[in-house]
């Protein structure tokens, strides 16, 4: 979230778009019930199904799974061709003005530079034009026929009312309501927010969903205001944290790039990964990566990290250059790949049910048997830890060795938690593991220590990163916090901790795990642990709480806060002052960056993290296009969007695994989304123990129109089985008026939807509904499509039941 | 002071955070409850013993417009409980006001009262809440968790509740809260009332004709006229 | 609790449904208290976070002689303001949960079944293990001759119910081992 949960409350239009805000974040719904009572604030959902977050919405709009780049796309083109757009803060604080590159075109749904063996782009063509001195070619009128904002309005042109209603399934008027509603806040005393979450993500043109909500937030002067923003609503418990520290493929903690095989040397990498900028307004932070990467080096790998040795670097392994669409990404989506193929041995899955929770995981589950050994730790048993008994297997058959560990509770053990609004908490024991369950950091401080003592015996091969390693006897939470916070490793302070971003060096005398927490444990305070409500004035207008915990970075509660303020620091509108230029200095939110408003002498440009400082309405950093384009899931009902000739997003990534049904493959006319509940935690392995929670959600269902119903001849309560061509599930009818079958290009789809909390190991209760869906990943990100394949439905036959029948057995299902 | 509930529906979300949280502070076994046959989000399907508190869910579509109303059920605390009525024709103290809140408890006498007595209290109950434990053979519902209450805390359905939907306090203030509300919810909702409010400690504002919420929401006029008869 | 003619008097004072209590004609005086124990009193509290969705509501759990006796939401958290979801509201359900791992288990190769091992038992095994799969599969060049160091054929997933601190030392771990395939639950 570039906001924080209590800003929803200055909002005075809630666009929930890929997201079930009131289901999936509960306490959101809070705060946006608060703008609607409080600021009148529009609540406007857009999504496939009716949920409880629709039923306290002022409109529902249904729209078919897979197509949201062509409803926000018709939404740019409305707010340009109707002029709603922010001119200020465009011409000041967006990219509108950059001219692009002569060489770059447009042509049947493909951006120029498209590769179509290796299927990557090659960038060269899409950026900005530069002059002799390197800085790029700017016309602030906007006349130039190849300004961002001209380059814009003619790829949108193409996203008209009728165009878009055909292809989404919303009516004309419905797209008129949302259109209006949300570009009425494209003024200065106006703001509008956009939530989303995984309903935007799990496509195939993922990534690309979220630039739609940049680009209009951008156009009406809504990123960095308060009640405005982008706002991702982070799903897993401590999602936001574990992204930060890097339990990712493609980066290292702190969002420094994975090292490749073409940056040898710690110089080359820093060359490769820093990004410069000729635009003297910019603060271009990212200008500092040598000092973050020396910073990680020294806290991995403490005095044996030296000037002379690199700091270690070599001991990191690089991965191989992204030369195609696949190489080079080491995701889960080719990790099963290669399972798959058997030439993985072994490795760990710790709280995390792969075998209820990826796509086509029926696949999957076969895969870990060609492991010679899996290590997991876990609070209880579930369907990947015994994934050997799964249904369809036959134990006698699987090779694979199974290490599985019991780890506490939360309550059983301390450590921080950083939420969706990067706030970072402590969370202390209550009380002692149960039986000899243990935290997950002390079991693999355990196993490595174990590990690393085998290597100082026996040696063996390449040994260097093992041995070096700046590693814990035990688990203490304090001790690692700080560690992560950061502290000098030379100089005259060293020994002591960091206090914040400032302090950084890339000589070797500064150590962090995490940069972006600097600043977090200070030598004399744990903010963490922070509970106060102290606010100022300013502060309480718009519910910002310093004092509570710490929000990283820095303790800034709203990213891209100078763009809030005009050019003189005040704010756009005085009645929600994030920040404010008074007296030489910024008061309210920590600033971002602490240099003078933008129209000040030294003043800077408000999108610091960006290398000129602008917004990007236009960008080049993703791998797919420098402008969102529809197209259409991997799986769909129709075979031409009428957009262009390009079916299919041309750069997704598609796994070997999957067998995949042809667009308006007939055997599946039905559309299936995916989604959690409220009652159970994604999964659902630990919200199944739970007594309480599954009398509330007791067995796997799937929600359709009474129109699809009648079709089929199925009844309210009924068993089906749902087919793709990958598998087949069964599940009860949940008949409800909260679908709606939708009119596409002039004849009707219908669209059905699942949880996924499901498994076989609490029987009677449904298997995983992910051995219907399909991997095929967002080509930025590899996250798969779960929101959209095609299925077919019908009525089973009650007594052939095998995973929703159980005996009833007292005090039995659900103790 | 004598307390009183006030449920706004205007705002509930349906997380069911009060079901469960009810449930959690009882300590109360989970129902054996399936979607097979039933096809609802509705679960437990009603009040039981074992639970307080049950979210009811009621859903139409009316000139293409989809409605989906949320009604967390529960005792109402009548002021002139009839279920006292029956009761204390069959057992004394069986059924007892507290008198510094007014809520109505079913104590551990009710264990005495017969077959023919229950059904005389849930006949007579006009929201159907009374429910009776088939092993221990107590009457039970919800006691407005008096031991918080005593001590200065909210029961626990409205400490829970992340909306405002749940809200609990001294009655003349839980009252003028609810005109409060239902004046600025007939904004957008001119059918919106409460339901009951001078018979009941627990006040619902619903935002739709009553027909559009659970059978038992409000008093069914004639069945009013029958318990006190 | 004793009920003076004061408390009655209080009580028909309140309003005009309280003054109707009277109107049943039936006795209401109630000559014992009928609220249960109160089960936090006396309690130690301890503030956790929810292991849920990233709102990270917190809550505080009453603990007696070491044992979790109940949850509720915390108020101070201003996000939250005591308010949890049905999820949050179960943390003692949770953490008592009969159905929780107790032991260190093992399944041998083609095994229908688990043992129960002891803790140093597992980790002396495992950490062979990782060590002869490391040495034996360890890639120090790629295809094209560069210096990767780097080992392939181990993965890590999992996971976003780790607290910060442990996220950094699992990766810490895993990235010294060499590993590339490193995933968790960001992205499902």
């Amino acid at each position: 979230m570039t906001q924080s949960w209590i800003d929803i409350k200055n909002t005075d239009c809630c666009l929930i778009i890929g997201s079930n805000a009131a289901e999936h974040h509960p306490i959101s719904f809070k705060w946006v019930l608060k703008a609607k009572t409080e600021r009148g604030a529009k609540i406007i959902h857009v999504d496939p199904k009716f949920s409880r977050t629709s039923a306290r919405a002022d409109l529902h709009v249904p729209l078919r799974s897979g197509t949201d780049i062509a409803f926000m796309g018709g939404m740019i083109n409305y707010v340009l061709q109707n002029n709603k757009w922010f001119k200020e803060y465009v011409i000041d604080y967006t990219n509108a003005s950059y001219i692009v590159n002569d060489k770059f075109s447009f042509n049947n749904g493909v951006f120029s530079g498209f590769n179509t063996e290796k299927k990557i782009y090659d960038k060269t063509s899409w950026q900005f034009e530069r002059d002799e001195n390197g800085v790029i070619k700017k016309d602030p009128t906007l006349q130039h026929p190849r300004c961002v904002m001209n380059i814009l309005k003619r790829h949108y042109s193409r996203y008209t009312f009728d165009k878009v209603s055909s292809i989404t399934g919303v009516s004309q008027e419905n797209l008129r309501k949302v259109y209006e509603a949300y570009s009425a806040t494209g003024v200065r005393d106006k703001a509008g927010t956009i939530l989303y979450a995984l309903g935007w993500t799990q496509h195939t043109v993922g990534v690309q969903n979220i630039r739609t909500a940049g680009i209009i937030q951008l156009l009406l002067g809504n990123a960095g205001i308060a009640g405005g923003g982008v706002n991702a609503l982070r799903g897993e418990p401590n999602v936001q944290g574990t992204t930060d520290h890097a339990v990712l493929y493609n980066i290292l903690p702190g969002y420094l790039p994975l090292p490749r095989a073409n940056w040898q040397t710690l110089a080359d990498y820093n060359k490769a990964a820093t990004p410069s900028t000729k635009v003297p307004e910019s603060i271009n932070w990212w200008g500092n990566r040598p000092k973050y990467m020396a910073s990680f080096l020294k806290a991995y790998f403490g005095k044996n990290a030296t000037k002379e040795n690199d700091f270690g670097y070599a001991w990191l392994g690089k991965g191989d250059m992204p030369t195609s669409e696949r190489n080079g990404d080491y995701s889960f989506l080719y990790c099963y790949e290669k399972m798959k193929k058997g030439e993985m041995i072994g490795g760990s899955i710790w709280a995390h049910n792969p075998c209820n929770s990826i796509p086509n995981s029926t696949e999957v589950r076969k895969a870990l048997c060609n492991l010679e050994f899996m290590y997991s730790a876990e609070i209880h048993h579930n369907e990947t830890t015994d994934f050997w008994h799964s249904p369809g297997l036959n134990p006698k058959e699987v090779k694979t060795e199974v290490f599985l560990f019991p780890s506490c509770h939360r309550l059983e053990k301390s450590g921080s938690i950083s939420s969706s609004q990067r706030m970072i908490g402590w969370h202390y024991q209550a009380a002692e593991p149960k039986g000899d369950s243990r935290a997950m950091g002390q079991i693999m401080i355990d196993i490595m220590n174990r590990v690393i003592k085998l290597y100082k015996k026996e040696k063996g091969t390449f040994p260097e990163p093992i041995v070096n390693l700046n590693w814990f006897d035990d688990y203490d939470a304090d001790e690692i916090a700080k560690r992560i916070s950061g502290w000098f490793t030379g100089g005259p302070d060293k020994g002591k901790q960091l206090s914040g971003f400032a302090d950084f060096k890339d000589d070797g005398t500064t150590a962090s795990l995490m940069w972006l927490a600097a600043g977090s444990v200070t030598e004399t305070e744990n903010r963490l642990k922070r509970t106060s409500l102290k606010q100022t004035e300013i502060q309480k207008i718009t519910g910002i709480f310093p004092n509570y915990a710490w929000t990283w970075p820095m303790n800034r509660w709203i990213l891209y806060n100078r763009a809030s303020v005009d050019k003189m620091g005040q704010p756009w509108d005085p009645t929600r002052p994030v920040i404010k230029w008074e007296d030489g200095q910024w008061i309210g939110d920590v600033a971002d960056g602490g240099a003078p408003p933008f129209g000040m002498k030294g003043g800077k440009n408000p999108f610091i993290m960006l290398p000129d400082g602008l917004g990007q309405l236009y960008g080049t950093g993703l791998v797919d296009g420098p402008m969102p384009e529809h197209y259409e899931p991997t799986e769909t009902p129709i075979t031409n969007h009428g957009f262009s000739g390009q079916l299919r997003n041309p750069c997704a990534k598609i796994s070997p695994f999957d067998k995949i049904a042809p667009a308006g493959d007939s055997r599946y006319p039905i559309v299936l989304t995916t989604y959690s509940l409220t009652e159970h935690w994604c999964g659902g392995s630990e919200t199944r123990m739970v007594p309480s929670l599954l009398e509330a959600e007791p067995q796997l269902y799937v929600e359709m129109s009474h129109e699809l119903a009648k079709e089929k001849g199925i009844q309210n309560g009924d068993p089906v089985i749902l087919e793709s061509i990958r598998g087949q599930v069964e599940a009860v009818a949940m008949v409800t008026v909260r679908i709606t079958p939708l009119k596409v290009q002039g004849r009707t789809v219908h669209l059905v939807g699942m949880p996924f909390a499901f498994g076989w190991t609490k029987p009677g209760v449904g298997d995983a509904t992910n051995r219907l869906t399909l991997y095929t990943g967002d080509p930025n990100t590899s996250i798969p499509e779960y929101k959209a394949c095609q299925v077919n439905i019908r009525k089973a036959d009650k007594n052939a039941l095998k995973e929703l029948s159980y005996t009833e057995i007292k005090g039995g299902h659900h103790e | 002071m004598s307390k009183t509930f006030f449920i706004d529906t205007s705002r509930c979300t349906a997380c069911r955070g009060c079901q469960v949280a009810c449930k959690e502070w009882q300590g109360f076994k989970a129902n054996y409850t399936k979607q097979l046959d039933w096809g609802s989000h509705q679960n437990p399907p009603d009040l039981n013993h074992l639970n307080y508190k049950v979210v009811k869910f009621t859903e139409f579509k009316i000139k293409d417009r989809v409605f989906w109303n949320f009604f967390p059920d529960s005792c109402r605390h009548c002021t002139e409980p009839p279920c006292k009525l029956a009761a204390d024709g069959h057992v004394k103290d069986a059924v007892v006001i507290d008198p510094a809140t007014g809520a109505v408890i079913f104590t551990d006498k009710t264990r005495k009262i017969s077959d023919e007595g229950f059904l005389m209290m849930k006949e007579y109950c006009p929201y159907n809440v009374p429910r009776r434990d088939p092993e221990t053979k107590l009457i039970n519902k919800c006691d407005m968790c008096l031991e918080r209450v005593e001590v200065g805390q909210v029961p626990m359905c409205v400490k829970t509740c992340p909306t405002g939907t749940m809200n609990f306090g001294d009655r003349d203030k839980m009252i003028a809260l609810a005109h409060e509300r239902l004046a600025k919810v007939k904004e957008e909702f001119p059918e919106a009332t409460l339901l009951d409010e001078d018979s009941v400690r627990v006040i619902y504002l619903i935002t739709h004709p009553r027909k559009m919420y659970p059978h038992f929401a409000a008093i069914d006029q004639h069945k009013k006229n029958a318990s006190l008869a | 609790m004793k009920v003076t003619r004061r408390d009655l008097l209080k009580v028909a004072g309140a309003g005009a449904g309280a003054i109707a209590l009277g109107g049943l004609g039936v006795s209401y005086l109630v000559t014992e208290s009928y609220a249960k124990k109160l089960k936090t009193k006396g309690a130690k509290e301890v503030r956790s976070i929810c292991p849920f969705c990233a709102v990270s509501c917190r809550f505080i759990a009453h603990v007696k002689y070491g044992k979790v006796v109940s949850t509720e939401g915390d108020p101070g958290y201003p996000i939250s303001e005591g308010a949890l979801c049905a999820k949050g509201a179960t943390m003692n359900s949770m953490v008592n949960s009969e159905h929780r791992l107790l032991k260190p288990l093992y399944r041998a190769p083609f095994s229908e079944k688990w043992e129960e091992k002891s803790y140093s038992w597992m980790i002396d095994k495992l950490a062979k293990k990782i060590k002869e799969t490391r040495d034996k599969t360890f890639t120090l060049k790629n295809a094209e001759g560069k210096v990767v160091n780097r080992l392939e054929t181990m993965f890590h997933m999992g996971s976003s119910q780790m607290s910060n601190e442990e996220a950094a030392v699992v990766v810490q771990a895993q990235r010294a081992l060499g590993l590339l395939y490193i995933d968790h639950q960001a992205r499902i």
